[in-house]
């Protein structure tokens, strides 16, 4: 049994699940379910459709050249059965796994890295030249702050008796 | 591209033809509409029965064969199933000629057939290996990639002749 990947969105296909497709030049295309065969027909370029993971490694969105995928590669020749080899590896599976994402969520934030200072600095700038739109100019020159007064509502104690009553 | 897909268009029923039939698939347009939207709807890829041209993939002599008859099965033969066809077009000096009716065994199917393992497996194109009645092949050649569902079938001969195991 072996985990292949397809394709198109590069996941993993599961034993019984998608279509293998056999060209005439002996080569095997593997696709995990029939929206990537589809698109496969349609001859679309897995590396211009945006939710596969071959687009995301061209664009930068995930990393691409990492030591934890060199356990992924394909290896042809079989190894010879060794139980302690087997449990070894069964034990260091997860580990790597959780290595992989922890490397991949550091990754992920240093592409969102300054994310935050450009939405304050964009909403800074926002306020400054619309601040029109929710106050008026007048009320603007006694008060020149880009904030809106802040407004108390005063919730009733009734509210919460009723809420007692629904629960039981 | 717009042509390949006005073909594709046109689907044929499976449910509908038998191993006998041989009216042309434009009648038997199904109630099964195109879903709305759906512009490129897939061909429906069908068994290989009566009327079939099939590609011949070795050097038995002959290039394109018309199946007259898939050796069991009603709806019509799949990958891997023998067939009895006719010779339509031959190379001019060939172990076969053309006119002669020979037995094939299909080597790569555009309808997918399904493995053990519950995957499916799709070739490009049909094409048939040359065999007397006993299963040998006639020729000393086969080209291009053919299924390992053949050793289930006994016709391990093609197989070592075979230069790509699908």
């Amino acid at each position: 049994m072996r985990l292949e990947k397809c394709w198109f969105c590069s996941s993993t296909v599961y034993p019984g699940h998608g279509i293998q497709f056999v060209r005439n030049d002996a080569k095997i295309f593997r696709f995990c379910r029939s929206k990537c065969h589809k698109n496969f027909k349609m001859k679309r370029n897995p590396r211009k459709v945006k939710w596969t993971k071959a687009y995301r490694r061209v664009h930068g969105k995930d990393m691409t050249q990492d030591s934890t995928f060199e356990f992924e590669r394909k290896r042809n020749r079989p190894e010879r059965y060794d139980r302690n080899l087997a449990e070894n590896v069964l034990k260091a599976i997860p580990k790597i796994d959780k290595i992989r994402v922890t490397r991949e969520e550091r990754h992920h934030k240093n592409r969102m890295k300054g994310k935050k200072e450009k939405l304050q600095r964009e909403a800074v700038k926002e306020l400054e030249q619309s601040i029109s739109l929710v106050k008026a100019p007048s009320v603007l020159q006694q008060d020149p702050s880009l904030t809106l007064p802040k407004i108390k509502v005063k919730v009733s104690q009734k509210q919460s008796e009723e809420n007692h009553a629904m629960e039981e | 591209m717009a042509a390949t897909f006005a073909s594709r268009c046109s689907r044929v029923g499976r449910s509908l033809l038998g191993g006998l039939s041989n009216s042309s698939p434009g009648l038997f347009s199904t109630s099964h509409e195109l879903t709305c939207g759906n512009f490129f709807s897939q061909q429906q890829r069908t068994f290989i029965q009566m009327r079939t041209v099939l590609k011949v993939v070795d050097n038995s002599g002959a290039k394109k064969v018309m199946c007259i008859q898939a050796l069991k099965g009603k709806k019509g033969a799949r990958l891997g199933d023998t067939i009895i066809a006719s010779v339509k077009e031959a190379h001019p000096n060939g172990k076969v000629k053309k006119g002669k009716v020979v037995y094939g065994v299909v080597v790569r199917a555009a309808m997918q057939r399904g493995r053990c393992d519950g995957s499916e497996v799709k070739f490009d194109d049909n094409a048939v290996v040359l065999v007397d009645k006993q299963g040998q092949p006639i020729g000393t050649r086969v080209f291009g990639p053919v299924p390992h569902e053949l050793r289930q079938k006994k016709h391990v001969k093609i197989l070592t002749l075979a230069g790509h195991i699908a």
